[in-house]
Parts: C-alpha cells; sequence; structure tokens
C-alpha cells in the first residue's frame, strides 16, 4: 500500500519496529531479565471465598531469614487506591473472596520460600458466602454496603412507558455472558526495588505505569520522585494488565522496603489465573417496542455485572455498559438500568471491551430476537434502526456530520461476506442434510452491528489531561515520551508513524522510550482504546511545537531543522486540549460520550455438529470503521485477533466456579482457542477520518472484541434453529437445550 | 549429570539435576532465554524447540533426555541480518504482536517447513495447533508459513548428527539416579529391582513433575530400549513398539493404511510437540480414561504384551483397565508392545472424539468402532468409547445388538444401539464436561457411525 502523497508515514503498512527483536528471540522480558540479588515474593492468600480470619502464626520451620508480613506490620496504609480506596492490600478480619491475601512472604531463594509459606498458618473461621447476581441481586450478605449495589447509573430519554404502550411488538429476552480470562501468554510480573532515599522503583508486566506511581504514593506515603515505574517488554494484556499491578506492585514494594532487597514476584500460570481479574458476568434483561414498520420506539433495559468483592474499576465498566446497550440505533424513548454488584470473588476488572461486550451480545441478540418476531431478515432490521448522521443516542449525544458509519459497515460487510447468498446456500445444505440419512453438519450465517467509543468516557480526557512530550536529540532522532505502553498493540511503531508525520520525517527519525515514569510524563493509561487516538493527537501537538522550536533555533534557511538543533537540548511538552464543543454531565450521564465513535459489522459463518454439538466458526468477514488507519496491517491484525477473542468467549472459553474459587486455574482446563479453532479471516477497513484524532485516527483496540460473541450466536442459531442467550454457548448447553426443544 | 548436547550447532556440556526442565538448562545455564514459560505444563508452546528434528515443548522435557541429542532454539535460528524465512515472513506478513508466544510459533514453523516443504492450509494449522497465541487471531500467522514456504531452506543449515546412545555421567550432587537400558532384558532386571518412576515419552512426567506430587528417586527412562520401538508385521498383525512415539506412529504408512483408526486418533493427541514425545504405551499405562490412543486399540481388538523377567504374556486391551487408572501390569512388568491384528479386508474403521477444543485437547467423549458387511450383514462390530466412566471400555450391549444385525435395518439398529450405548456407560460431571452430555453424546456417535455404513453396503 503506497503512502498518499501528503503523507510520508501514516497509512503505511511499515512492519513493525519491535518484530525483528521479537522473531530472533532478543526482546527480553521480564522473566528473561537477570535480576541480581532479588528474593522472591508470595503471597498467603484464603483458600475460602468468605471467613473471619481468625490468626495468622508462624511455626517453628518458618525460615529466619524469610520475612512475613501481616496487615499490622504493613509500613503503609493498607489500601489499593483506584475507583475508590476500599480494596486492601492484605485482609485484616473478613475475608470476601477465594486467593484473597492475608500476609506476604519473602526469602531469598525458592526453596526458603516455599519453606517459608509451609510454616505460616492462616485460621479462618468459614463463612456463607454470596456467589453469582441472582443471589447478590437479593440482597445476600450484604458483601459490599447495605445492599450489594456497588455502583449504579441510568440514562432515561423521553416517555418509554407511553411508547411501550402504543406500540405494535414488544420483545422481551434476557442474555448472560460469563467470565472471561485474558490468558495473555506471558503471567503477570513485578519486580520491586528498594532505593537508598527509601523510595522504591518498580519493573514489571504492565500497562498503565502511572496507575502504580499513583497507588504507592498513596498507600506508601512517598512524594512522587521517589517512585519509579518502568514497563518491561509485556506479554499481551488485554485490560489484564490495567488494575492488578498496581496491587502486586504494592505487594512486591513493602516486601522489597522491608528485607531491603529487591524483589521479584512472577506468577506461575495457575496463581495468574486463580488470583487475577475476569471479564464481569453479566445478565441483561431487555425489552425494546417496535412499531409496525419495524422500526423501535422504545427500550428498556436492566444491564447488571457481577463485581466480585470491591470496587476496583466495576463502576467504569458499568458506565461504559450503560452507554453502549442500546446500541448504534435510533431509540427515541428509552430507560436503561444499570447496576454492578458485589460478591464473594475476585474482583473483575478491565479486559478489552469493557463492559461494551455484554452489552453489545445482549443488545445484538435481542435485535435478532425482535427480527424473527417480526419476519424480518436481522441485516434489514438493523438497516431500519441504524444510526446516521444528526441522529441522537438514547443518552443525548447527536452523531455530527461524518462521524456516524454504521450503514457504511453494514452495507460492506453484507456484500463483502455474500451474506445473502451465503445464507441460501447454508439453508439448502442443512435441508438437504435434514432428509433421511444426512449427515450431522448444519451451516448458519450471522450478522452483527457493533460500535466502540474511543478514549475515556464524556469528559474523562479533560478531566486526566494526558501529556505528552518529544526530546530531539544530538543524532537529530527525535525521542518520544509518552507512559503510553506496547503491549502487542503495536503503540511502538503507531506513534512513531504519527509523530513522524507530524515532524515531516522518516520513522528512522523516531525513537520511542519504553515507558518510565522518572523520564516520560503521565500520558494516562493505556486503555479505552485511547492510545492511537488520544495520545497521538497530544504528540501531534508536542511535535508541531518542537518544529518550531527547532526552525527558531536552526533559522529560516535550513533545510533539515530538526537536524541542525539536535545538539540545542531541545523539548516540547503537549497537554490535552478539549474540544470546545464538546458536552457532557457526568452524573446523568448525558451528552458527548465519546469524541470519537468506532464502528463494526461482522458475519460470522459456522458450522455446528449435531452429534456433538461443537461449533466450528469457518469464517468470520469484519468490517470495521476506525478513522485513518495508521499502520493498516497493525489494524487488521488488531482485529482478526480481538475477534477470535471475541469468538472464543461466544463459545470455548467458560470460566467455572467451584467453591467460590475458579474450577478451571490452568491452561489445559481454561481453553483459548488454537489455530485449528480460529476461522479464516478477510477483513476490511473503512476510512472516514476524524477531526478528533490525530491524521483522522479514531480508536480500535477494543472495538473487534465486541462482535465476534454475537455474530456467532446468530450464526448458530441459523444453523440450529434453537435460541442461544448466553456467551459462551457451549456443547453441553446446545445439546440440553435441543432436548428441551424435541420435548 | 554430565550431559552433552549440541545446541545451535554448538556442543555444549553440562552438569546439571537429571530431571531438570529443558527449558530450565536452556534459560539459566545456557543463558537461552528464547524459550519462555506460558504453562509449565505442556499446553501453550512457548517453551517450544526443535530436538533431533521435532518439535518439543522444553517444559517437559527433563534434562537427561536431551544428552546426546541436537537442540535447536530461536537463537539459532537467523538474526536480522541473516533471517530464517520463517522470521522474515512473520515480519513481513505483521504475524508478531505480543512476541511472548513467537520464538515458540517460529520453531513450529520451521519444524513443519523441514518436514514439508509446501504445506496447505489446514497442515499449517494443525502443525501450529500446540502453540497458543493470544493476540492475533492466527490469520497472518498462517499467512507467514505460507509465505515463508515460497523460500526453501533454513539458513542456520544442516544440523550436526546426534549420538543417542551416548551414555549419562552420574554426579556427585545428583537427586534422582536415572537408567537408560538398551535392551529390555536389563530394563527388566532394573524394574525388578523395585524402587523405579517408569518414564516413556516424560509428557505425563513432566506435568508432573510441575506440579510437584512426584518425587522420583530412580528412574527408569526406557526411550533408549530397542525393542520398544517401531511397527514390525507379525501374523497378520501390526506389532507396535511400546516406547514408539506418536510422531512415528503417525508417519507409519502401515498404520495409516491398515489401522486407520488408531491412525486418526493419533492424530487428535495434544499436538506435534506432544506427539513427539508421548508414546502408546505411556497412554496405555497412565490408564486415563480419556486416553484417544487407546479406544482404537480395544475396538480392533489388540493385545497388550507385557514383559518381566519372568516372561512374557499378553492381555486383551479391554482386559488391561482394571479400574481408573489401574491395570493389570504388575510391578515388575514393563508394557513391551501392543499387538494389533490387522482387520479383515472391507473392515469400516471410524475415530471420533469431541474435545474441548480441536487440538491440544482432552476428549469429553471419544469412540472408536470397527465394522464390516458381510452378506447384508452387519459382522466384527467393536465399538470402544473413552472419557465415559472410569476407563476406556467397550460398549459391549451396543455392540452385541449390532452384531449380525441387517444393514437393511440399519436406521432401527443405529437408534437401538445408541439407546444402549448411553445405557452402559458411566460418565461423571467434570470440569470439562456434564454426565448428560457425554451420555447422549456416546450414543450419537454409535448411531453415526452405524449409519455411515450404509455408504459402504
Amino acid at each position: 500500500m503506497p503512502a498518499s502523497s501528503d503523507h510520508r508515514s501514516v497509512g503505511n503498512p511499515l512492519h513493525r519496529l519491535d518484530a525483528w527483536d521479537k522473531v530472533t528471540g532478543v526482546t527480553l522480558f521480564l522473566p528473561d531479565q537477570p535480576q541480581p540479588g532479588a528474593w522472591l515474593g508470595a503471597a498467603v492468600r484464603s483458600p475460602l471465598p468468605h471467613a473471619h480470619l481468625i490468626s495468622i502464626s508462624k511455626t517453628a520451620t518458618f525460615p529466619a531469614e524469610a520475612v512475613l508480613l501481616t496487615a499490622p506490620d504493613l509500613p503503609c496504609a493498607n489500601l489499593v487506591a483506584m475507583v475508590r480506596e476500599d480494596l486492601p492490600l492484605l485482609a485484616t478480619d473478613e475475608i470476601r473472596f477465594a486467593t484473597q491475601p492475608v500476609a506476604l512472604v519473602a526469602a531469598p531463594d525458592r526453596d526458603t520460600l516455599k519453606a517459608a509459606l509451609a510454616a505460616v498458618i492462616v485460621e479462618l473461621e468459614e463463612l456463607p458466602a454470596v456467589l453469582g447476581i441472582e443471589a447478590s441481586l437479593r440482597g445476600e450478605g450484604p458483601v459490599w454496603g447495605a445492599d450489594n449495589v456497588v455502583a449504579e447509573y441510568r440514562v432515561d430519554r423521553g416517555d418509554p412507558d407511553a411508547a411501550f404502550a402504543t406500540a405494535a411488538t414488544v420483545v422481551e429476552g434476557t442474555y448472560y455472558t460469563g467470565y472471561q480470562e485474558h490468558m495473555y501468554l506471558e503471567p503477570h510480573g513485578i519486580v520491586a526495588t528498594p532505593r537508598p532515599d527509601g523510595g522504591i522503583e518498580i519493573l514489571g508486566s504492565l500497562q498503565c505505569p502511572y496507575y502504580i506511581h499513583n497507588a504507592m504514593k498513596r498507600a506508601l506515603g512517598l512524594d512522587g520522585d521517589r517512585v519509579v515505574v518502568r514497563q518491561s517488554p509485556t506479554g499481551g494484556a488485554f485490560g489484564g494488565k490495567e488494575d492488578y499491578p498496581s496491587i502486586l506492585a504494592l505487594q512486591a514494594a513493602v516486601l522489597a522496603l522491608r528485607c531491603g532487597h529487591p524483589v521479584s514476584m512472577i506468577y506461575e500460570r495457575r496463581e495468574d489465573v486463580a488470583c487475577t481479574t475476569k471479564r464481569h458476568p453479566s445478565r441483561t434483561r431487555y425489552r425494546s417496542a417496535f412499531d409496525r414498520d419495524g422500526k423501535l420506539l422504545a427500550v428498556d433495559v436492566d444491564l447488571v455485572l457481577d463485581a466480585g468483592a470491591y470496587t476496583t474499576l466495576s463502576p467504569v465498566v458499568l458506565s461504559r455498559g450503560v452507554l453502549h446497550v442500546a446500541g448504534p440505533y435510533r431509540i427515541p424513548h428509552a430507560r436503561i438500568r444499570g447496576r454492578t454488584v458485589a460478591t464473594h470473588t475476585p474482583p473483575n476488572g478491565a479486559f478489552r471491551g469493557f463492559g461494551v461486550p455484554q452489552a453489545a451480545f445482549a443488545c445484538e441478540r435481542q435485535m435478532d430476537r425482535a427480527a424473527r418476531r417480526l419476519g424480518l431478515d436481522p441485516a434489514e432490521l438493523r438497516r431500519r434502526n441504524l444510526l446516521r448522521d444528526g441522529d441522537t443516542f438514547v443518552f443525548g449525544q447527536t452523531l455530527r456530520p461524518g462521524m456516524a458509519a454504521a450503514d457504511l459497515v453494514l452495507e460492506r460487510v453484507l456484500e463483502r461476506s455474500g451474506y445473502e447468498q451465503r445464507k441460501r446456500e447454508a439453508h439448502a445444505f442443512n435441508a438437504d442434510n435434514n432428509r433421511g440419512g444426512g449427515g450431522p453438519l448444519r451451516r448458519g450465517v450471522g450478522v452483527t452491528l457493533t460500535m466502540h467509543g474511543g478514549g475515556f468516557t464524556g469528559d474523562g480526557e479533560d478531566r486526566i489531561k494526558g501529556k505528552a512530550a518529544v526530546r530531539l536529540d544530538p543524532d537529530g532522532i527525535v525521542t518520544l515520551l509518552v507512559s503510553s505502553v506496547e503491549m502487542g498493540q503495536g503503540a511502538a511503531t503507531v506513534l512513531p508513524q504519527i509523530a513522524a508525520e507530524a515532524l515531516g520525517v522518516p520513522i528512522e527519525r523516531i525513537r520511542f522510550h519504553q515507558p518510565d515514569t522518572s523520564e516520560v510524563p503521565d500520558s494516562g493509561p493505556t486503555v479505552a482504546s485511547r492510545t492511537t487516538m488520544v495520545v497521538g493527537r497530544i504528540l501531534v501537538a508536542a511535535c508541531r511545537q518542537l518544529v518550531d522550536k527547532a526552525r527558531a533555533f536552526a533559522g529560516d534557511k535550513s533545510a533539515d531543522p530538526l537536524l541542525d538543533a539536535g545538539h540545542a537540548g531541545l523539548t516540547a511538552t503537549a497537554v490535552y486540549e478539549p474540544d470546545p464543543d464538546i458536552e457532557w454531565d457526568q452524573a446523568t450521564l448525558h451528552g458527548d460520550a465519546y469524541q470519537g465513535w468506532s464502528w463494526a459489522a461482522a458475519v460470522a459463518e459456522v458450522e455446528v455438529d449435531t452429534d456433538t454439538m461443537e461449533v466450528r466458526p469457518v469464517k468470520l468477514t469484519h468490517v470495521v470503521e476506525i478513522g485513518r488507519a495508521v499502520n493498516p496491517v497493525l489494524c487488521v491484525g488488531q482485529v482478526e485477533g480481538g475477534a477470535l477473542q471475541g469468538l472464543a468467549w461466544g463459545h470455548l472459553e467458560e470460566m467455572k466456579l467451584k467453591d467460590g474459587r475458579y474450577w478451571n486455574d490452568r491452561m489445559s482446563t481454561y481453553i483459548i482457542p488454537t489455530s485449528l479453532d480460529a476461522p479464516d479471516f478477510d477483513v476490511e477497513l473503512v476510512e472516514l477520518p476524524s477531526p478528533r484524532g490525530p491524521f483522522g485516527a479514531k480508536g480500535l483496540g477494543e472495538l473487534p472484541m465486541n462482535a465476534g460473541a454475537p455474530a456467532l450466536a446468530a450464526a448458530i442459531e441459523d444453523a440450529l434453529g434453537m435460541e442461544v442467550f448466553e456467551a459462551p454457548v457451549t456443547p453441553e448447553i446446545l445439546l440440553a437445550r435441543r432436548r428441551e426443544v424435541r420435548r | 549429570m554430565k550431559m552433552s548436547m549440541w545446541v545451535n550447532g554448538v556442543n555444549r556440556t553440562l552438569d546439571v539435576q537429571p530431571l531438570k526442565r529443558l527449558l530450565d538448562v536452556l534459560r539459566e545455564d545456557l543463558g537461552l532465554v528464547g524459550a519462555k514459560e506460558g504453562c509449565g505444563e505442556g499446553e501453550c508452546g512457548a517453551c517450544a524447540v526443535i530436538l533431533d528434528g521435532r518439535l518439543v515443548n522444553s517444559c517437559l522435557l527433563p534434562a537427561y533426555r536431551a544428552h546426546g541429542r541436537v537442540v535447536r532454539t530461536i537463537e539459532g535460528l537467523g538474526t536480522q541480518e541473516n533471517p530464517d524465512p520463517v522470521q522474515a515472513a512473520f515480519v513481513a506478513e505483521g504475524a508478531v504482536q505480543c512476541g511472548y508466544c513467537i520464538p515458540g510459533l517460529v520453531m513450529a514453523s520451521r519444524a513443519l517447513l523441514d518436514e514439508e516443504a509446501v504445506p496447505s492450509r489446514p497442515r499449517i494449522r494443525e502443525a501450529l495447533a500446540g502453540n497458543l497465541c493470544r493476540c492475533t487471531g492466527y490469520e497472518r500467522v498462517v499467512r507467514a508459513v505460507e509465505r515463508a514456504a515460497q523460500t526453501p531452506g533454513r539458513v542456520c543449515g544442516t544440523e550436526p548428527v546426534a549420538n543417542p546412545a551416548s551414555d549419562l555421567e552420574a554426579s556427585p550432587g545428583d537427586e534422582v539416579f536415572v537408567h537408560m537400558p538398551g535392551s529390555l532384558r536389563t530394563a527388566c532386571a532394573e524394574l525388578a529391582e523395585g524402587g523405579v518412576t517408569v518414564v516413556g515419552g516424560a509428557t505425563d512426567l513432566g506435568v508432573l513433575l510441575h506440579e510437584e506430587v512426584v518425587t522420583p528417586k530412580v528412574v527408569l527412562d526406557l526411550s533408549r530400549v530397542a525393542e520398544l520401538h517401531g511397527v514390525r508385521r507379525e501374523q497378520g498383525a501390526l506389532v507396535i513398539g511400546a516406547a514408539t512415539s506418536y510422531a512415528d506412529l503417525l508417519r507409519d504408512p502401515d498404520v495409516a493404511r491398515d489401522l486407520s483408526c488408531l491412525h486418526a486418533a493419533v492424530r487428535t493427541v495434544g499436538a506435534p510437540a506432544i506427539q513427539s514425545l508421548g508414546t502408546l504405551g505411556g497412554n496405555l499405562v497412565n490408564g486415563s480414561p480419556g486416553a484417544d490412543a487407546v479406544p482404537p486399540l480395544l475396538a480392533l481388538g489388540a493385545r497388550i504384551r507385557l514383559v518381566s523377567n519372568a516372561g512374557v504374556r499378553e492381555v486383551a486391551a479391554e482386559a488391561f483397565f482394571t479400574g481408573y487408572r489401574a491395570t493389570v501390569r504388575r510391578a515388575d512388568e514393563l508394557v513391551a508392545a501392543v499387538v494389533v491384528p490387522v482387520p479383515v479386508a472391507g473392515t469400516r474403521q471410524s475415530f471420533r472424539k469431541a474435545g474441548t477444543r480441536r487440538a491440544q485437547a482432552i476428549a469429553k467423549v471419544n469412540l472408536a468402532a470397527c465394522a464390516r458387511v458381510e452378506d447384508g450383514a452387519l459382522r466384527g462390530v467393536r465399538l470402544a468409547a473413552g472419557s465415559v466412566g472410569p476407563t476406556v471400555v467397550l460398549l459391549r450391549e451396543a455392540m452385541a445388538i449390532l452384531e449380525g444385525g441387517l444393514v437393511a435395518d440399519l436406521e432401527r439398529l443405529a437408534q437401538a444401539a445408541a439407546a444402549a450405548a448411553r445405557d452402559e456407560v458411566s460418565p461423571i460431571d467434570d470440569v470439562r464436561s456434564t454426565e448428560e452430555y457425554r451420555r447422549e453424546v456416546t450414543g450419537n456417535l454409535v448411531a453415526r457411525f452405524v449409519v455411515l455404513l450404509s455408504n459402504y453396503i
């Protein structure tokens, strides 16, 4: 793909700048880096989901050189600062989830650590555990507050009761989604090193250096200069390394401060799966009112997320879910209620999509159910209701000219996939097999339409005011100083492409600085599909300042001011500048929720073996509108990878609870797809450049997570003629449902 | 233990604990940190390296098994300046994201292309199925392998010649003693002395060591016992040495032709890196009811040949298992071979597995089936199912219904046999599936096998 005339870097499918180090095994992840003198740390955890902590003691075999820290020994406030400060670093009186840490241990080597862990005796008195959304909604416990409701949001528009009363058709459904484990290939890891000045340095596999920086400052009472957080090359994260590293880093830090040595805490897989965050399970009750033409009049939605035992990020996940649950549709009247409720399970957290996959699953399943009731093809029902420029979301955001692309992606995906023909062929295939002597396979085709708001919700970007800096080095190379991390998504290639574009230099003259809080300003966390769109935009402003400074230094006659000013020690820092025309009320979730909406439509083709109800996704055609694609190959890779996570969440990935613990806490029992489980992908990027992002770019990372599960469910439904209300829909569920249907 | 091995073309001599994982030897003793640990139980393939030309999970392989052998790791494949075609293709196709799985995926791709220069897309997907990637969705990875296949050869050239028979030398600090006898007689003698942990492919050992549920003191490793390797033809039967790896079995043309249900089953065991190490004998002795290679042995009427100092005996495969992970093997006996009669001409064989996914999966239910049609009736019906009870079982009730049944009555027979099969199995609910699912699917697979016989009338 050639670069266009006015863009040298943006739009180019350049090879990733880190690709060669990764394919030759040169990249050193945290476990690959020597940590001389480091002790090993570990947590002592509760085996029970709910209990009184009676006592913690050590036996005589506890090694003399090892360190044991319980809550009273902590040299700091017993909290991990997140949205609220309700999560203790170590449990004190009450255990609220299985695997909750009650003590920390450090030792100079693995054998001593094992001996120390074996010599810690935790006495617990078991209490009844509240597990599952239904029990929590009944107010059992309570686990949290007076009624288990950790957060609640409402969106109201118009007069939904009147609309339902006059509707030609009312459709009701309840939809469920399960846990999802990130299963990044590199487990969590942090090394904390005490500094001579009483401060601490953190090195780890993480997404948000300044979240950890903040959590350290809050808990340890250190000023910012005495906390340094550095990111090691990170082997996947998907949201799983957004909030949890703050917990792990604090554990390692207090141990390091106590024992006076660096402390390394690198999880093995089983501990990682057993203890760290998951996608929130959800239950959504959905009512929709349609007129005679199949146009939506109103929705009444009740979305509930299982928060786990503490607040962590759940309110933020919930608000995003609430804002996406009505989908990309024009709806004059709405009543949307969202709650996140507490249970005695490990806190659930950020996972690619952040509440939207749950919301999109419910919304899209409801649309398919409505299509059947209305006798319309699912694509046609969507066509009649999708939002276009000038339409207003239920929460009051009006799409300005050029912002809406739902119709574009839908029509493109229908054409590209040959939707109607593939569907006809599938039905003919099934009809053949339904005759006597036919085979067990059934085929189906499903379509789905979703969107994702890039960047923080509402005025979130204005509140955090991300910064980005650039530094002109003596060799004429410009170093990018941002806290956005490379975790596989391509930030260390895409941000340099944006900077090269802004500076008018080839990419070889850009260096991406590994995030390090002593060197880079706080650009905000690497989350929310905000890096390219928001941090990229701040970076462009910083680059333009730098160019001006270099010109001023090198003089108008300089042909290469950045080279000629290389020795001048120039830097430039820019801060996020809000657009003046954004209106947002956080209290009522009303107004311009997102500055850049990205749009996606997908067509899934599946084959189901009716002997075993095994589902095989055969092909996924995915059309996304993401504004300008800074690096088209990386964009396609994001779409394919995210879509497979969505598909697998839709039928393979089932995290089961047993006695309040994750039952399948191993890679051999929590099933992620292999190369044989992945379909062929066909991806098309549609580009409507957005004025909000750098060179027209919008957010992408999370968008492809949204369509996979509902598209798959629709295709399964099409293949089998049975309804699917849940993700994952396992062969066991499908088999049981067929038996019910036959009765 | 003093050991030596060729690593990336260089002979390395080391003194390590015999059961130290090859992964840790590479990373800690040789500073080769390209191979990663993602799971520690042979599931993810991030630790995959090439051992004597075959992909293996280095997290499962004890160091002593690499003694005298030839290892190639990502560090020895190519460089940015002089890349292997696989590496260049991964870069060019955008097949890399976080990079943690990439050394394993690159080695798996290299191992495939070393064996098959221009593999099809399904072959590529099968060859990479033991290397989990969470970022890419595999599409770009598959395309990279297709691209690499257009550039023949590997830049690191041919490997040195292994010396697989060289003796192990124990060190004073060894926590475990390893015996690797070269003959069955010696192996039996050492087994008779007692107190040994017998190791075949070492894939179970690796997992058990990782979970710290075993602490062997003396290991009796069968991988060098010549008589236990290979497939021989003996009076109308194929005799498969117990230490024959799945990888060797898969490549045996006689097995593929004559024992097609066994061939199909072996293809579904784990993924290539597991197949390189795992053995048929290990699958039997482990006694797991979910063992994929075992139902075909029951369906084919195989006999298990047990050898000890006291002599040789053979047991019918269906009589080998006495309970959950329990067999008739005495402590002084080794499974030496599996004797599989070549089915009568015209016998239709089938293997079907419903697993937790399409590769690297433990069966929820599996079924091996054999039957033929003679003079309008079903003959030689043998059905064996796994993961539906404490052991792999013959479905005797269903077999009795089918044997001699008329093909004119195939539909009714199929339903009757399915119902009988559902009644005679005794599955449970567990982390992978439900009792109800297993029972119903067993019947469905039986019915499907029977109905499909109509194609062979």
